[in-house]
This record gives C-alpha cells, sequence and structure tokens, in this order.
C-alpha cells in the first residue's frame, strides 16, 4: 500500500478529530460567505462534516444543516470537557 | 473591432428646462447625422428642451479601436480630449501641450483622433482648446461627452423599442452570458450661463435676488424657484407652498431632468460623470446603495459620493432597482449639497412593477413611454384594472400634493381597495408595498421613538449659539434635553445587524422658521424622516415627498411609523428630514444608527450600563473584540449669534445660499481665535495646560483599544477633510488591502466608518484640517490612558484592573515642557536615520514671470540652507525618503526671526478665512507627519491637549522620533504651530517611506539623492523606478514682479473678470505645485491665441515641473495636498492610469485621483510606465481636473517622456540592456 504523503496524512487527522467529537459543538470558520458557524457536530460523511448550526453570520442561513468541506476550514474549535464554552450568541436588538 | 464616430462641435441654445431657462451661448458635441435635425429642433422650440441637445453618449466595447472624425464648427480652436483611453499624444490628446504637434482643430476644420480603448467603464472627454473659466469658456457651456465602454462581446439597445441605438444617455446593454442591464448616463455639471424665458438673469422669487449659479445634470435642471411661481400663481395647489413639494409630480408633473426608468429587479449601472467646472458634488440615491468599487467585491457599502470636477464613478446599485426589498416607485437621485439640490440638481430612478408598452398613462394624462422588458428578466404583468401597478393605485389628485401613506400615520387612514390590491401580504404601519424585513420573520425587532424639536443650542464658551436650533431626539430624553439636563447632541442610536428598525417619528418642529437675518420666513409645516443605508419601502417610507410616491412626512404633532432592516453590519446610517432640508438642516437637524455586528450589546462609556443611543459609547461582543464607538459630525452653514446676539457671518441678504454663517461638530466649535490664553502664541493653540480642554468632543479611551470612528457629514454645502493627528486607518474598513490612511474627504450626507486605535497614551489631535474649518474651531482629542481611571469603563475582554482616580491637570495658562526623553517607538533593532531640519524665510520665486512669495517659509535640511539663501538652489517642499523599516529621528531648527511676516499686526487679510480675529505670528516652529508611528505625546508636531510641547522656539531644536512600519509611500508633513500665519508660506513637505532596501539617485548624475522631486528608485528586487513629488497646494499670497499683491482667482481669470463678490473665502488665493505656478493669464498676456495656453512652442516649459522619462520607464508619483483651502481638486494626467488605491492590485483603475483636499495623500503608479499603453514619446500634461479656478490659476505641468536617448537624462537599466 502507498504510504501516505504528509499532506494526505494531515487531511486525514482533521477528518479523524472531527469525526471523534460528533455532537460537541462547532466553531468554524471559512473564507467563503457566511464565513462562521457555530453549531452541534451531527456526523462526519467523507471528508464533509454536517453542523446543525445555530449561529451564523447572517439569521437567513441559520436553524439548519450544513455541509461544510472540511478542507475548506480555516480556523476551527471544538467544545470539550474542561475547555472555554463556545458564547451563546443571543439576538436581542442589542440592549444587553 | 473599428468603430467610427463623425463628431461636430456647435454653437446650440440649450434649453435646460419646461420653463425656458437657456444658454443662448450652448456648445456641444453632436453625432454628424444628427447635426442639421439638432439645429433645427432648436430653432423651431426656442424655449423648450429638445431631446436631442443632451450631452453627447457613445458606447464601445472593451477592446475596439475608435476613429473619430472631429470636426469643429465653433469660433475657436477646440477639440476631443478623452480620458482614460490610450492614444498617440501627438494626434489624439485634443490639446497642444508642450512640444507636442497641436491636435485642437481650428473652426471649420476637421482631424481624425484614434483611441484604444482597453478596459471597460466610462470615457468621458471634453474639450482643452478653451480653458477659461468665464461663460466664455467651452466646458461651462456643455462642450462635453462621454463614451461609455462595455464588456467585450456586449450590444445595447434602445430601453423605449429594443431598436438599435448609436448615442444616447440611455440604452439597455446586453450580453451573450451577462445579465442584461440598464444604463444610465448621469453627467452632473455647474456654472453654465443661464437666462431665463425673458432673456435676463433668473431671480430667485423669495430673495428677489439673481439665483444660485446653475447645477444641472445631462443639460437639464429642475429649480424650486420655477415651480414655486406655478404655486405662488395659483396655476397649481395654491395652499402647498413648500421646499420638498417640488419634487412632487402629483403636483406639477414630471421634471425636465433625467427619469431613470426600469423595472423592479433591473441590473443596472448609472455612469456618473462630473463634466462641471468648479464644484465637488455629492451624488446621492434613494433607497439604494452600491460598492464604492464596482469591480472589487471587498468595497465598501456606500449610498453617497463626493465627486470632484473631471471624474467619474460607475455605480451599480446591489441588488438591482428597488434593492433587496423589492422597492418600487420613484428614487430621487441628487446632489445632496442643499443649494445645489434647490437649484435643480436633481432627478429619479423611476422602478416599475407592470409592463409599461406605451399605451398607459400616468395620472395627469401624460402618457407612460414604453419600456422594454430586459431579454432575461420576467416580463412583469401586464396593468389591469384592479392592479394598475405604480404610480396608478396611488389615491392622489393631480394637480395636488401626493397623498399620505396608509397605516403609517396614527389616526391617518387605512388602505383603498387598489392599495390593497397592490400591498404585501402582510402591510403594516411603514412597510406596505416593499417589505423589509420579511427576508427574517425571526429578526428582533427595536423600535425608538423620535421626535424633532426646536431649542437653542450653545455651541461654545463664548456664547455662540443657534437660537432656532432644531435636532432629534429620543422622546425619552425629551425632558432631560429641553430642560438642559442633558446636552444636545446629534442623535446616534445603536443597533445589531439582523435587526428590525421602528422609528415612530413625531413632529414636535413650529410650523414656522426663519424671519432673521440669515433666512427668510419660512412655513416649515411637515416633517420626516429620512433615511440611508437601510432596507425599506421607498414609497411609504422614504420620509419625503417626490415624484408620483406619497408625502411620508407628517404635519406638526403628528407621529409617523417607519420600518427598515439591516440585513449587513454598516457603517453609520444617516438621517435628516427631507422636507425642508435646504431650510433647516444646518440647525442641526440629523443624526445617524450605527448598525454594529449581530449579538452586540451597548454601554455607557463611564457607567457601564446598557444604552441605546450616544455618540461616544462602548460596543461589547461575545466573539470580537470590543470597542469604542465615536461618532463625529461636520457642519458648515452653521447659523449662529455671539453673545451679544449679533449674527456671525450673515449673508448679504436673508434667504442667501452664498456661505452663511461658520462651522459645527456635534453642535459645537472651539474656534482658535478664542485659545491665546498664557504667552498669546498660536503654537499653543490646542494645548490645554494653556487654553483647557476644548468644548468639542475630547473622547477617551484606553491605549490599544479598538476605536470606530463614525465620521458623518451633517450639514450643509462644502466639502471638509478629517484628519487624526498620530492614528491611522485602512482606506475601505472593510477591505483589507486598502491603503492606510489618516484623512478622508467628506461631503454631506457621505459616512464613514474608520478603524483604528491609540498606540500610545496621550492626546490624538482630531481636526477638520483645512485652514478655514480649523480656525473656526472643528477639532477636538482623542485622549487615550494607560491605566484604568474612574469615569471609564474597560472593555470586557480585557484584563480588569482596579481604576485610580481621574486626575488631569488644571490649565493655568502655562505652557508645557518639552519632553525630556522621546521613547522609542521602534524595536532597538531597527535603523536609524537622521535628519536634520531647519524652518527658515526665504522668498520663493513661483514662476518665471516673477511671481513670487517676499516672505516664504520653508523647512530644509541644513546641507542645503546655504545653497537655498544664495539662491543656488531652488526651494522645493521638504521631501523626506525612509526605507520601511528605519526609524527616523528629526531634528528641527527653528531659524524665523520676527519682522519677516506679512502681517505681524496678526490679522491675515488676504488670503481670508470667515471671522478674521487677531492670531499673531508665532515665532515657533514644529513638524507634523500622517501615517508614521509615534508617541503622540512627544513626536506629533503639535502641542495639543496635555501633551509635551512638541514646537522649537526661535534658535531652538526640537527632536521627534518616528518609526516607519512599512511602505505606506506618500504622506504629508506641515508645520501646525500657527495654521493661520505659516502653513500657505511653504511650512510643508512630504515623507515617503519606500520600500525596504530602496536606494535613491540623482536621475541625471546617478549619484546619491533623496531629497529631490524627481529621483530614481532603485531596488534589489523591484524595478527602477522614476519617482516624482507633486506637492499640490493653494491659498498662497503671490505678489507680482513689481510688488503687487495678487488677488487670485481674480487676477487669474482668462477673459472679463467677474465681481470679486463671486468667490467664497476657501477660493482664494494663488495655487500650484512644489512652489511653482503657471498661471495661464501671463501666457495670455503674451498671446491672446487660447489654443497655445499650454504649448511650449508658444511660451516655453512651464514654471511648474518638467519630469522627464523615456517610453515605458516605470513611474510612480507621489501625491500629496497639505495645504490648505477646502476648495476640492482632481488630478489628472493625460494618456496614463493606475489603481486607484496604489496598495490594493484589485482596486479599479482610473485616470484621475480626487476629490483632493488638505491631507490627501496618494500613489500614483503609471500602468505601462511612461508614456502610457503605447510607449510613446511625447509631453503629457498633468493639472487639475477644476477649469474654474486651478488650470488658469497655474495647476499643471508635464510629464516629458522622450523618444532619443537625452545626454542629461540616462536610462535605467533595463533601457540599458534593452535600448530598443
Amino acid at each position: 500500500m502507498k504510504a501516505l504523503s504528509s499532506n494526505e496524512r494531515h487531511e486525514e487527522g482533521l477528518i479523524q478529530f472531527v469525526s471523534e467529537h460528533a455532537g460537541a459543538k462547532m466553531l468554524a470558520m471559512t473564507s467563503s460567505f457566511p464565513y462562521f458557524f457555530i453549531g452541534r457536530i451531527i456526523k462526519v460523511m467523507d471528508d464533509y462534516v454536517i453542523l446543525s448550526v445555530e449561529t451564523t453570520n447572517v439569521a437567513e442561513l441559520e436553524n439548519r444543516e450544513w455541509h461544510l468541506h472540511i478542507h475548506d476550514i480555516e480556523v476551527f474549535y471544538i467544545e470539550r470537557d474542561g475547555w472555554p464554552a463556545i458564547p451563546d450568541l443571543k439576538e436581542t436588538g442589542g440592549d444587553g | 473591432m473599428k468603430r467610427f464616430f463623425h463628431i461636430v462641435a456647435i454653437p446650440i441654445r440649450i434649453v435646460l428646462n419646461q420653463f425656458g431657462d437657456h444658454n443662448p451661448n450652448g456648445m456641444m458635441y453632436v453625432l454628424k447625422e444628427n447635426e442639421r435635425k439638432v439645429k433645427r429642433l432648436v430653432k423651431k422650440n426656442p424655449f423648450t428642451p429638445v431631446e436631442l441637445v443632451q450631452p453627447l453618449i457613445i458606447r464601445a466595447n472593451a477592446g475596439d479601436d475608435i476613429e473619430i472624425l472631429f470636426e469643429n464648427k465653433l469660433p475657436f480652436p477646440a477639440g476631443i480630449h478623452m480620458e482614460e483611453a490610450d492614444y498617440d499624444v501627438m494626434d489624439s490628446d485634443g490639446a497642444e501641450v508642450g512640444f507636442n504637434h497641436s491636435s485642437l482643430v481650428k473652426k471649420g476644420k476637421k482631424t481624425t483622433y484614434h483611441f484604444k480603448v482597453n478596459r471597460p467603464g466610462t470615457y468621458p472627454f471634453s474639450d482643452l482648446g478653451n480653458p477659461s473659466s468665464t461663460e466664455k469658456g467651452s466646458n461651462g457651456n456643455g462642450l462635453f461627452g462621454a463614451l461609455f465602454v462595455q464588456k467585450r462581446g456586449s450590444w445595447w439597445t434602445h430601453p423605449e423599442t429594443g431598436g438599435p441605438i448609436t448615442s444616447g444617455p440611455f440604452a439597455d446593454i446586453h450580453h451573450p452570458f451577462l445579465p442584461s442591464f440598464r444604463e444610465y448616463a448621469w453627467l452632473f455639471h455647474d456654472e453654465m450661463e443661464t437666462d431665463d424665458l425673458t432673456g435676463n438673469k433668473p431671480i430667485n422669487l423669495m430673495t428677489n435676488e439673481q439665483s444660485e449659479s446653475t447645477h444641472a445634470v445631462n443639460y437639464r435642471y429642475e429649480p424650486l424657484g420655477n415651480r414655486k411661481k406655478l404655486v405662488d400663481e395659483g396655476v397649481v395647489c395654491p395652499e402647498c407652498d413648500g421646499e420638498e413639494v417640488h419634487h412632487d409630480s402629483w403636483v406639477f408633473g414630471d421634471p425636465a431632468t433625467p427619469i431613470l426608468r426600469g423595472y423592479k429587479g433591473d441590473p443596472a449601472v448609472v455612469r456618473l460623470v462630473h463634466s462641471g467646472v468648479k464644484e465637488t458634488h455629492v451624488f446621492h440615491y434613494h433607497v439604494h446603495q452600491w460598492l464604492k468599487d464596482p469591480s472589487n467585491a471587498d468595497a465598501e457599502i456606500i449610498d453617497a459620493q463626493s465627486i470632484s470636477p473631471q471624474s467619474w464613478y460607475d455605480i451599480e446599485p446591489l441588488y438591482g432597482l428597488g434593492s433587496m426589498q423589492g422597492s418600487i416607485g420613484d428614487a430621487i437621485v441628487h446632489c445632496h449639497l442643499y443649494p445645489h439640490f434647490e437649484a435643480g440638481m436633481w432627478g429619479m430612478n423611476r422602478i416599475f412593477d407592470t409592463l409599461q408598452d406605451g399605451t398607459q398613462y400616468y395620472p395627469d394624462g401624460t402618457r407612460i413611454k414604453a419600456l422594454q422588458p430586459l431579454p432575461d428578466r420576467p416580463k412583469p404583468p401586464k396593468p389591469t384594472k384592479d392592479k394598475p401597478g405604480f404610480p396608478n393605485f396611488i389615491p392622489g389628485k393631480p394637480g395636488f400634493k401626493a397623498p399620505r401613506p396608509p397605516l403609517g400615520i396614527e389616526g391617518g387612514r387605512g388602505l383603498t381597495q387598489l392599495e390593497k390590491n397592490a400591498a404585501i401580504e402582510n402591510p403594516r404601519p411603514g412597510a406596505v408595498f416593499a417589505d423589509p424585513c420579511g427576508f427574517n420573520p425571526e429578526a428582533p425587532i427595536v423600535e425608538y421613538r423620535v421626535s424633532a424639536i426646536e431649542l437653542p443650542i450653545i455651541y461654545n464658551r463664548q456664547g455662540w449659539h443657534d437660537p432656532k436650533g432644531r435636532i432629534f431626539v429620543l422622546d425619552e430624553d425629551l425632558e432631560a434635553v429641553l430642560s438642559g439636563e442633558k446636552e444636545p447632541e446629534p442623535l446616534v442610536i445603536h443597533t445589531p445587524a439582523g435587526t428590525c428598525v421602528r422609528i415612530a417619528f413625531t413632529n414636535l418642529l413650529p410650523e414656522i422658521a426663519g424671519g432673521d437675518v440669515f433666512q427668510m420666513f419660512t412655513r416649515t409645516y411637515e416633517a420626516g424622516f429620512h433615511i440611508h443605508f437601510m432596507k425599506f419601502d421607498g414609497l411609504v417610507n422614504d420620509g419625503a415627498n417626490v415624484g408620483w410616491n406619497y408625502d411620508s412626512s407628517v404635519l406638526t404633532g403628528q407621529t409617523i411609523h417607519y420600518e427598515y432592516y439591516a440585513d449587513v453590519e454598516l457603517k453609520a446610517w444617516f438621517y435628516h428630514d427631507h422636507l425642508f432640508a435646504a431650510h433647516y438642516q444646518q440647525h442641526g437637524v440629523f443624526g445617524s444608527g450605527v448598525i454594529h455586528p449581530r449579538f452586540t450589546t451597548f454601554l455607557d462609556s463611564k457607567t457601564g450600563e446598557p444604552v441605546v443611543e450616544g455618540t461616544e459609547i462602548t460596543a461589547v461582543h461575545p466573539l470580537i473584540p470590543d470597542y469604542r464607538d465615536l461618532s463625529l459630525f461636520v457642519q458648515d452653514f452653521t447659523l449662529l449669534y455671539n453673545r451679544d446676539g449679533k449674527p456671525i457671518q450673515p449673508p448679504d441678504y436673508p434667504g442667501s445660499q452664498d456661505d452663511p454663517g461658520v462651522f459645527g461638530v456635534n453642535y459645537k466649535c472651539e474656534p482658535l481665535q478664542f485659545r491665546l490664553k498664557g504667552p498669546g502664541d498660536p503654537a499653543y493653540s490646542f494645548s490645554s495646560y494653556v487654553n483647557g480642554d476644548p468644548i468639542t468632543p475630547v473622547f477617551k479611551c484606553y491605549k490599544g483599544d479598538p476605536l470606530r470612528i463614525r465620521l458623518i457629514q451633517g450639514a450643509q454645502e462644502e466639502s471638509h477633510s478629517f484628519h487624526v493627528h498620530g492614528m491611522r486607518w485602512k482606506a475601505e474598513r472593510p477591505d483589507v488591502e486598502t491603503r492606510f490612511e489618516s484623512q478622508k474627504h467628506i461631503g454631506i450626507s457621505e459616512s464613514f466608518t474608520l478603524e483604528t486605535l491609540a498606540t500610545h497614551a496621550g492626546d490624538y489631535l482630531w481636526t477638520f484640517a483645512t485652514e478655514e474649518d480649523l480656525w473656526n474651531g472643528l477639532w477636538g482629542l482623542i485622549r487615550a490612558f494607560d491605566e484604568p481611571v474612574e469615569g471609564l469603563i474597560q472593555l470586557t475582554d480585557q484584563k480588569q484592573r482596579h481604576p485610580v482616580p481621574l486626575l488631569l491637570p488644571e490649565p493655568d495658562g502655562i505652557p508645557p515642557v518639552k519632553a525630556a526623553e522621546i521613547d522609542r517607538p521602534a524595536s532597538a533593532e531597527a535603523p536609524l536615520r537622521r535628519f536634520d531640519i531647519t524652518a527658515f524665510h526665504v522668498p520663493l520665486n513661483y514662476s518665471k514671470y516673477g511671481e513670487h512669495d517676499p516672505y516664504g517659509i520653508v523647512f530644509a535640511h541644513k546641507e542645503d540652507i546655504d545653497a537655498i539663501l544664495n539662491g543656488l538652489k531652488a526651494p522645493e517642499p521638504l521631501i523626506l525618503r525612509v526605507n520601511a523599516g528605519e526609524e527616523v529621528e528629526i531634528h528641527l531648527t527653528n531659524a524665523l526671526t520676527p519682522g519677516h511676516f506679512p502681517f505681524e499686526d496678526g490679522v491675515w487679510p488676504y488670503p481670508e478665512v470667515k471671522e478674521q480675529a487677531f492670531y499673531p505670528p508665532s515665532l515657533r516652529i514644529s513638524l507634523h507627519p500622517q501615517l508614521v508611528l509615534a508617541d503622540v505625546k512627544t513626536s506629533s508636531g503639535e502641542t495639543a491637549g496635555f501633551n509635551f510641547d512638541q514646537s522649537a522656539g526661535p534658535g531652538e531644536t526640537i527632536a521627534y522620533r518616528w518609526y516607519i512600519d512599512h511602505a505606506f509611500g506618500a504622506s504629508g508633513l506641515w508645520d501646525m504651530t500657527d495654521i493661520r500665519n505659516h502653513r500657505s508660506l511653504g511650512t510643508f513637505g512630504i515623507l515617503i517611506a519606500e520600500p525596504r532596501g530602496s536606494e535613491m539617485l540623482d536621475p541625471v548624475y546617478l549619484t546619491e539623492e533623496n531629497k529631490a522631486s524627481s529621483i530614481v528608485l532603485k531596488h534589489p528586487f523591484l524595478p527602477e523606478t522614476r519617482e516624482y513629488v507633486l506637492v499640490m497646494h493653494d491659498g498662497v499670497r503671490l505678489e507680482d514682479k513689481k510688488g503687487n499683491l495678487i488677488i487670485d482667482p481674480a487676477d487669474g481669470i482668462l477673459g472679463e473678470t467677474e465681481e470679486e463678490d463671486l468667490f467664497d473665502t476657501y477660493d482664494q488665493g494663488s495655487r500650484g505645485f512644489n512652489y511653482r505656478t503657471e498661471r495661464l493669464i501671463r501666457r495670455l498676456e503674451r498671446h491672446e491665441e487660447t489654443a497655445w495656453l499650454f504649448s511650449s512652442k508658444a511660451h516655453g516649459d512651464p514654471s511648474t515641473p518638467v519630469f522627464e522619462a523615456y517610453p515605458g520607464d516605470p513611474v510612480t508619483i507621489r501625491l500629496v495636498n497639505p495645504s490648505e483651502r477646502r476648495r476640492a481638486h482632481t488630478f489628472r494626467l493625460h494618456g496614463h492610469y493606475w489603481n486607484a488605491d496604489a496598495m490594493d492590485l484589485t482596486s479599479e483603475v482610473k485616470s484621475f485621483d480626487g476629490p483632493i483636499i488638505t491631507g490627501h495623500t496618494a500613489d500614483l503608479k503609471l500602468h505601462y510606465g511612461a508614456g502610457g499603453w503605447y510607449g510613446l514619446s511625447g509631453d503629457y500634461l498633468y493639472r487639475s481636473g477644476n477649469i474654474r479656478w486651478d488650470i488658469e490659476l497655474g495647476m499643471w505641468g508635464i510629464l516629458r517622456v522622450y523618444k532619443r536617448m537625452q545626454k542629461h537624462l540616462p536610462p535605467l537599466e533595463m533601457k540599458k540592456a534593452d535600448p530598443k
């Protein structure tokens, strides 16, 4: 079997890492619109993560499932025990 | 593809509107095929506009070769000078410049011009054979037009017939695989000679004085005065006199000015061109927004665009006509400068929702012209009896004012059946025919109750006040504001994106206004809340009374409900009244909302309590860094009285729009004439130690806090220049690739967010930097603390520390000391470059005609002083070149002496400013830099707030340290000790941050040279480049060779001199580049041929810089405008173009830079190098775009590109390698 290149190992590792956290809350940022997503990881299919998105940049795109190509995610954070929680973003019209 | 046009320049009578206002001496370009027809029609219709008499608009595709056979039938040599195009300057420049052959055409003759158009966009053209600014000049009389260049493969059809079209301002543009769009030409122009129906100068019926200058669009204007006549004489609606009513088509029918027609959702481009000669206008288009740079998706979103003479912008409204919410009806398009708006500079964008096939009629019986649907858009439904479409479902009555909207007004009416049929599914107050919040039914709803009130406002500690201030205020603050408990300030409300905003607006304004020395008595019986940027139903929610729309304002005592949606984070959305804006907006009727990122909350910066409004708040966000949000509104035409009740700068007669009053910022001003405490030295005018803190905003923050400065102009007619000393920001906030700047030109209704921070603790001086603004008090401070203090909360995402009591020094009139030590702004490894600079008096020779400033003061390098004083070296404005990564140590020595100032008694009579007062010449000096990193307490070059003294007294030396952290290019330098008595004498210069590793060489000797205006820049990795410095400046006081004072503009005008009182204070003074001028009047005195005015064959080379290069040489022009007046300029260079933002490779490519005003900086990296795309030799004119009064007054010079090697000019390395 052909040995994996370092890039392939890196990509496989990412998929593995996200898969292991199914059910956890994830913040992911992409370079394309709508740029950021917060939601629960439902599962990983091939190299796509399926997120139940609670929050994005615009309200119209929230509360739905998003399929994100894991390798298009530039920055991410997954909530874990003992780590800081992703802030709960509430829409209040600005009055706190 | 080759395209051929036969164009004739003809004299023509231009009728500007249905009232018979006309220019008997008009001139126009016309296609040969239309020449006879147009002449015949004009002869037949001497007092009505002829459709063909419009600026010539022709079209081509990118990549086309354009051949123009030009024929001149005007009584002087004329031509076509095409901007943006590539051409041979010897035969197609439409001018006679330097040693070029003339490409002007004598009367009765013809020539052929050849142009290559390589980029889609707007290519304005105009005449340069007669650059006089008088009524005899060609540009002011209409000799201009434009070539619109489409994307390759496009074709165009007539919007009415769908058939072919050869010229004309409106067309539908199609492409095999891009969406079709509506194309509208919108050519602003000003100062056109105008007579009324009787052949006399038009009279303003309200003041019985001569009307304002003509401000027009596409040879049409629709002034208030004409329509008012019909009301006054009872022809229409005798009861409905009012400022805004003159935009009401229900009363008057449609205006003569352009109506840009389309269907809801149609993609569109407004090609906005300034073909005028003088003013910088502000284009504003209701209901719509667009990207500042349509070619760049990262560009900032705007809905108002300042435009200076001979410049252009393509306006592509986002989401097409009607914007995202699909608003229908009439969206007014106008110059936002109220005197221009009132003078007739407006038109409309009419958005239909039903098919117009030419069989329908407007409510007044006028036939609606057919409008072909765009072929790739769904066909609009045909109008039916039940659903007649806009405007025929609106229950108005022709001849009477537009009806008020249904549902919105408390106690008002419901919907008629026709309105119900046209309405959205769930019509409600403020959202009847379009649903702005419908995209997001879950959006939180926030309602603000806002009233407009009248109250006296005190502007400063000297008692300057506006007894008739009019402002917006939250209802919950009404009592506190009216009782004096809460200081009046412009209302700024804060909302996160994604919110549905509802405004309940109550008109509590008195029904009458004016009746004083400033203004005529006026009934102001209705008011509205007109907003920018947000999404809303334009028909019922515009807060205006436009076209066939509703009148969405209310009478005194009434309340109306509006609804808006913010789809994305925006900057500040400007709001104001639209009903009597020209009459009372300058009294304070303006405010803004800020749309912050979603999930932001807002805190009082002092207490930490939640707030919804305020010009200084703290914004807190769970994800992104918290920030301070600071709002500044600049105002002019501010109508104030002094403590004794005497009016300040009243006009010659009440109601005059000739620059009445003074200035304000957030309803305050701190004039410098009152800042002479202690030693009485202007050098300490900004010092809080000597004069206390100003009454204008002193914003507070901690070092390093993110700041978002919301910059808005609230009133009324003029350009302003905002500048923060010691701070900088990206030119367009969302686009991180744009260049850094520390200054912003602003016109009324524009809105900018400047995202910045205080790198050091200290007081940062913010100013509106032109001389007259600053003199009259438009400045304040941003105070940055390094330790937490009581009265200023810490940002929640910072480590919280225990605050200490805030103890500020007591002002005692004693100037601060100089800093004992200056902190290094750079790391210890940064290489240090030292400059020893001296400021001294030396007469400056501005031209070969002996025009000179006997009182010049220059900054010069120490080693050049003797040569300058001995006349061996001609002084230039100070030039400092530094490589990125270097730290600069400046040692500035003051060699000023008493007795060398023109006005030692302390009042400078010419060029003057408003509110002349005693301000004795300071003998101190300083040097302020833009864009560098420095400790503001010691090295910003001004003694502001509680910072150290940063000036040098006579014989003293002061040191500054600046860090040049990257190659930001050009930045301005100027003295800040005395803006009245120093700057226009020459105390300015330029600092250039070059790429790391650059070497600077003399272009002739190739020896090290970094101080000259022309050098060769050598770099290990970058191409060798010729670098030219142009310091554009105005406000200069010159004397002629006999020592007689030159009074410009009057003395420099070609032809009949106009009345001196035509000139605003800020027009006064001579002007030029690099302490040089080439006033055309001197050339005309030598020879009367106007065609030869730029000719070196006739007059020799100009006194202004002649820069030299070979074809293809890489060229960068470093352009700054450190001094000093408020009239904005445009910079143009013939035959060349560059990226509008030198740091942003994706920025649009243009052949102009502007609007240029004090503090402006630019780096123009010429595409394809010297000689342009063709790389051809010749003389290329660089100049201002302002025909009135810049070019005449000497703001021009030459870039000379040699074909053959010159002995005195060694080639660049690449030329040596390949001499071909």
